[in-house]
């Protein structure tokens, strides 16, 4: 494997951007990371994006953020319907092959104009499911009580999660939601769906997220500490009930195994968990112990901007190895209902 | 006046689903009061895949009976269901496993209340008047509940079923599109010009996309309502669902005298494709402030809307030359 | 750190037609992933992970289809990656799919494009409120349209030079079964007769509205050099995307298509363009876009490459550069699927696997695709021999 690693992230994330466009949201990002390493986008051998047209509301939606990235001169460039993070392992594998040394990946979201649990709706099974309308806090709901009820997680676990990312988020300048980190808050917040309470479920925001990868020697003149990928992978599960454990969260399992997370101690976890009973699912199956800590930025339930929480949670566990908070971290993005696909990415200061 | 405030649309759709060889005549089963799964392997797969779910290879249909009765193995409850849901008061989604079948389907309990509800109770399949060939053709309740159904078979297999998707979207209008818009309420039209390069952009889209800069008010500036068709085709309207165009009619670009670059779509209809031509130079007639329409303007594309104009009649200058205008051809 | 060697080891298509409607879209996609696996002479359970691309999720009304697609792709457990760059995205995916091999990741990855039109309407899904260009709220032709003509001003091509690409283009479609179009009566009158819908762009110069699929196996140099089969080996691949409205922006011939053709040209080592390259496999959903990239891939001097139409050197039968032996975009547009179909055509005629529509002795082909305002482009060449 190369050594490619991250050496700069920027994100922007607000419970709505209003007045901003897309490409508005993303131009600051993309001046501060170019700003911290040096590279200007003519320095750049690979872009790759990810975002969603059915989020956007309109077909291409990705050729008019295109417009933000400087794509003249032409440039190498690549977009994922998928959240951030594949985009970033598009551009890691590129920089895997040799031809390149730098990549750019970005991404973004604004959900806040539409009814994002109505359009997540229409990313289930179009003959069985999505014409029932179950929206997300349901299925979650669904999944919660199941692990409740079986005992494979606590009522009490859930509202620790809930507290820990509210404490976290106090110190982050990123997270929608934060402070009021105590049990008593959290049990008294509004139920959303059934077993879950509004804490339970991640707090919608607007955002997007710019990072730099850079191979090898140019990664150490570009960035003091950079981020060193030691491993990245991603698989998914199975979509129809038939093949699925709502229980756990296996595809998540396994490219965690593949990425090698459990080969040495983990500082730092970003997990992607859009409710509580599914961080605790995360926390299994990537094998997290007490000695991590976990989503010190208070992870995606602080603040869940769809299509990018993904890789703002590679973004934060990159941004504190570079900084020296951990040596190493692992990073979580997933998509799908119930945690379907699940990327995994372990990160190593020098 | 129309608002300038936000935009509000609702995509929407109604899709048509060919249905293939298994989920056909699992619909066609629905519509005919009855719930089918498919044998694959040692399992009873209800809802019924075409396919080996775990290894992908190929099943033949092999499908059999299952139901109506079934047990709930998981469950939540919609306090304040949307349109869309399948019932307009609180009902339940769960996980239910049919009677005769080794796999769930997600589906909808109506248990009138909350405190039915439990894992492990027994439902049955319920199947509504008006059947279309869809999987919300059948709902469950509590066993008890349940009350004998005559259903009559349909004639035709079901071969599609029918998909409405209506996403609703509502989003304030971005402070540069404001301010545009309060231009045309003035009859001016207002782009931006770079700080960087000094190209007037129109209309203005709060950022230069070749600079990479943000765009602010300080930006702004007036460019003349006059200007030089640069590119134009006549359209011949396909009849697609939400079509409201039946002639034919002509839609161009026109660089605006001061602008850098062209203002896209505009409809030309009182003009022949004849007497039209790139290089023309056409000014626009305004409808009366009173009566411009500000409600197709959006925060990504569009600029001159036809709520806002009456018609663009040439000015009778001498053409323009097309060389001097040909890298403006869109 | 060098790059792998990759080759197509198999492909597989769905027959194409307006609408498919035998077949769910879990059907449609196993169709071509099944006849691809078969080709390959391999089982689901040989591939390591699935690439798959498809045009805007609003043709069908799923969003990331690929999601509910999984199981059906044979996926659970592996890694699924889906790509979208507007019409260019069939090429685009294959082309990610190709940088798995290459980067030593994988041995056989299965990759895929489809579309199932019939869901909903083109012309609908693209003229959505908030396009990102308002030219577009006509659909695609009213786009290009003006582009078109300032091609035929500037390049004083004679009026009919379209209509003979699209009668071309359906003639050839005539010999490959999967192709949508079979117009076995057409007349070259017909096609010239034929209403003008986005003038200066007739009925008969567009592409068709398709259903399908296309799925090739891409597998590493063991896996290449083990196959039974003639495989197609990947000499050069390239993408470039451009921002699409500036001013001075040239739209007949966009820079980032002659930097993408200069790029994977030069990968291949290839000097001469129009003699070393056999066959070309071309995206063209409006006929002139034909003799508009002859020019920009450098097949043809600027404002020559009409002339290369006229004179047949693009048919099949005598050309010494067929292009679109297929039948092209102009015969079957699955939208997701069209760039796919180019690639995996391209490596048909290099495999002599063509059929009725083989050109004699390929031994190296371009695939092409473009997309959006002609701003995003996928190419790749393929030869019978290692690069």
């Amino acid at each position: 494997m190369r050594d490619v690693a991250i050496v700069a992230a920027g994100q922007r994330q607000q419970a709505a951007f209003t007045d901003e466009t897309e490409v508005q949201i993303l131009l600051p990002i993309f001046e501060q990371v170019r700003n911290d390493t040096g590279l200007e986008q003519s320095d750049i051998g690979f872009t790759c994006s990810g975002s969603s047209d059915f989020l956007a509301g309109s077909a291409f939606s990705f050729v008019g953020t295109l417009e933000g990235v400087g794509a003249y001169p032409p440039i190498c460039e690549s977009h994922v319907e998928m959240d951030g993070a594949w985009a970033l392992y598009e551009a890691w594998v590129k920089l895997q092959i040799g031809e390149i040394d730098t990549a750019l990946v970005y991404s973004y979201g604004k959900s806040s104009p539409g009814s994002l649990r109505d359009v997540l709706s229409t990313q289930l099974d179009p003959y069985y499911l999505a014409p029932l309308w179950p929206d997300a806090f349901a299925l979650g709901a669904l999944q919660a009580r199941m692990m409740l009820e079986q005992d494979i997680v606590s009522r009490d676990r859930l509202t620790e999660i809930a507290v820990r990312s509210r404490d976290h988020a106090s110190s982050s300048p990123h997270a929608v939601r934060k402070g009021d980190a105590t049990t008593d808050f959290v049990e008294a917040s509004p139920v959303i769906a059934d077993p879950l309470r509004a804490d339970d479920c991640a707090a919608g925001a607007d955002g997007g997220c710019v990072i730099i990868l850079a191979a090898g020697d140019i990664a150490k003149n570009v960035c003091d500490r950079p981020a060193w990928i030691r491993g990245i992978e991603h698989r998914t599960d199975a979509h129809s009930l038939a093949g699925r454990d709502l229980l756990s969260a296996q595809s998540a399992a396994l490219a965690a195994n593949a990425a090698g997370v459990g080969d040495d101690k983990i500082d730092i976890a970003e997990l992607h968990g859009p409710f509580t009973h599914q961080e605790h699912l995360l926390e299994t199956a990537l094998g997290i112990t007490d000695e991590t800590i976990v989503n010190p930025s208070g992870g995606a339930l602080a603040g869940h901007t769809m299509m990018a929480a993904g890789l703002m949670r590679i973004a934060e566990a990159a941004t504190r190895v570079s900084a020296g908070a951990g040596d190493r971290a692992v990073a979580h993005a997933t998509s799908g209902p119930w945690l379907q696909q699940n990327l995994v990415c372990v990160m190593e200061g020098d | 006046m129309t608002k300038l405030e936000s935009i509000d649309y609702t995509l929407e759709y109604p899709y048509t689903r060919s249905t293939g060889p298994v989920w056909g005549p699992f619909l066609t089963g629905l519509r005919d009061g009855k719930i089918l799964g498919a044998r694959i392997g040692n399992k009873i797969y209800c809802p019924p895949l075409e396919f080996d779910p775990e290894t992908a290879a190929a099943a033949e249909p092999d499908l059999v009976e299952v139901g109506p009765g079934g047990t709930v193995s998981g469950w939540t409850w919609v306090t304040k269901p949307t349109t869309k849901h399948p019932f307009d008061h609180p009902f339940a989604f769960a996980l239910i496993v049919l009677d005769g079948a080794d796999t769930a389907m997600a589906h909808a309990i109506d248990a009138k209340t909350e405190a039915a509800m439990r894992t492990g109770m027994r439902v049955s399949a319920q199947f509504r008047d008006e059947r279309v060939g869809a999987v919300t053709d059948v709902y469950f309740v509590p066993e008890a509940d349940a009350v004998d159904q005559e259903i009559a078979a349909g004639d035709e297999p079901v071969a599609i079923t029918i998909h409405s998707i209506g996403v609703d979207i509502s989003e304030p209008l971005s402070p540069h599109r404001v301010r545009f818009a309060e231009g045309l309420r003035n009859g001016k039209i207002i782009g931006q010009k770079s700080p960087t390069s000094g190209l007037v952009y129109v209309p203005g889209r709060g950022y230069d996309n070749m600079e990479r800069v943000r765009m602010d008010e300080s930006c702004d500036v007036e460019v003349a309502d006059v200007g030089t068709v640069v590119a134009y085709t006549t359209i011949s309207p396909i009849q697609y669902h939400g079509q409201t165009e039946t002639e034919p009619y002509i839609r161009c670009s026109i660089l605006l005298d001061g602008a850098d670059q062209p203002l896209g779509g505009i409809d030309i209809r009182d003009m022949t494709p004849e007497e039209f031509r790139t290089g023309m130079r056409l000014k626009c007639v305004w409808r009366p402030p009173e009566e411009r329409d500000y409600s197709d303007l959006d925060n990504r594309g569009g600029g001159l809307t036809e709520g806002v104009y009456e018609r663009w009649e040439p000015t009778g200058e001498p053409d323009v030359d097309f060389e001097s205008i040909k890298e403006h051809t869109w | 750190m060098s790059k792998n060697n990759c080759a197509v080891v198999g492909v597989g298509q769905t027959k194409y037609q307006t609408t498919r409607g035998d077949v769910s879209m879990a059907g449609l996609v196993r169709e071509a992933a099944y006849r691809a696996l078969e080709d390959a002479e391999m089982s689901w359970s040989d591939i390591d992970a699935v690439v798959i691309g498809k045009a805007p999720d609003f043709f069908e009304g799923v969003m990331m289809p690929e999601i509910y697609l999984a199981e059906a792709l044979g996926c659970a457990g592996k890694p699924i990656l889906r790509v979208h760059t507007a019409g260019s995205v069939g090429g685009s995916t294959a082309l990610v799919a190709t940088s798995l091999i290459q980067a030593g990741i994988h041995e056989r990855v299965l990759t895929l494009g489809f579309e199932k039109q019939s869901e909903s309407n083109a012309t609908w899904a693209l003229s959505l409120p908030q396009p990102f260009s308002v030219s577009i709220n006509a659909g695609a032709g009213g786009y290009f349209s003006p582009i078109i003509r300032q091609y035929m001003i500037e390049s004083a091509a004679p009026e009919l030079i379209g209509c003979m690409v699209a009668f071309k283009d359906r003639q050839h479609a005539l010999r490959n079964p999967y192709a949508h179009l079979h117009q076995h009566d057409l007349t070259f009158d017909q096609v010239v007769e034929a209403p003008m819908l986005w003038e200066p762009i007739r009925y008969s110069e567009t592409c068709p509205s398709s259903d399908g699929a296309c799925a090739m196996v891409l597998g590493s140099e063991s896996v290449g050099d083990a196959s039974s089969k003639p495989v197609a080996w990947v000499q050069g691949t390239s993408m470039r995307s451009e921002a699409n409205t500036f001013p001075g922006r040239n739209e007949v011939n966009p820079r980032a298509s002659r930097e993408c053709a200069d790029d994977v040209f030069s990968q291949a080592g290839i000097t001469d363009r129009r003699r070393e390259i056999d066959v070309v496999e071309m995206y063209v959903p409006f006929s002139w876009y034909e003799p508009m990239w002859l020019e920009s891939l450098g097949f043809a001097e600027i404002g020559e490459g009409w002339k290369m139409v006229e004179e047949g050197a693009t048919h099949i039968d005598g050309g010494d550069l067929p292009v679109n032996c297929s039948g092209g975009v102009l015969s079957t547009n699955p939208i997701g699927a069209s760039g796919m179909i180019r690639f995996a055509e391209a490596a048909l005629q290099v495999r002599q696997m063509a059929g009725e529509h083989q050109v004699d002795g390929v031994q190296r082909s371009l695939g092409h695709a473009y997309g959006g305002g002609a701003q995003y482009f996928a190419m790749w060449i393929l030869g019978d021999t290692k690069p």
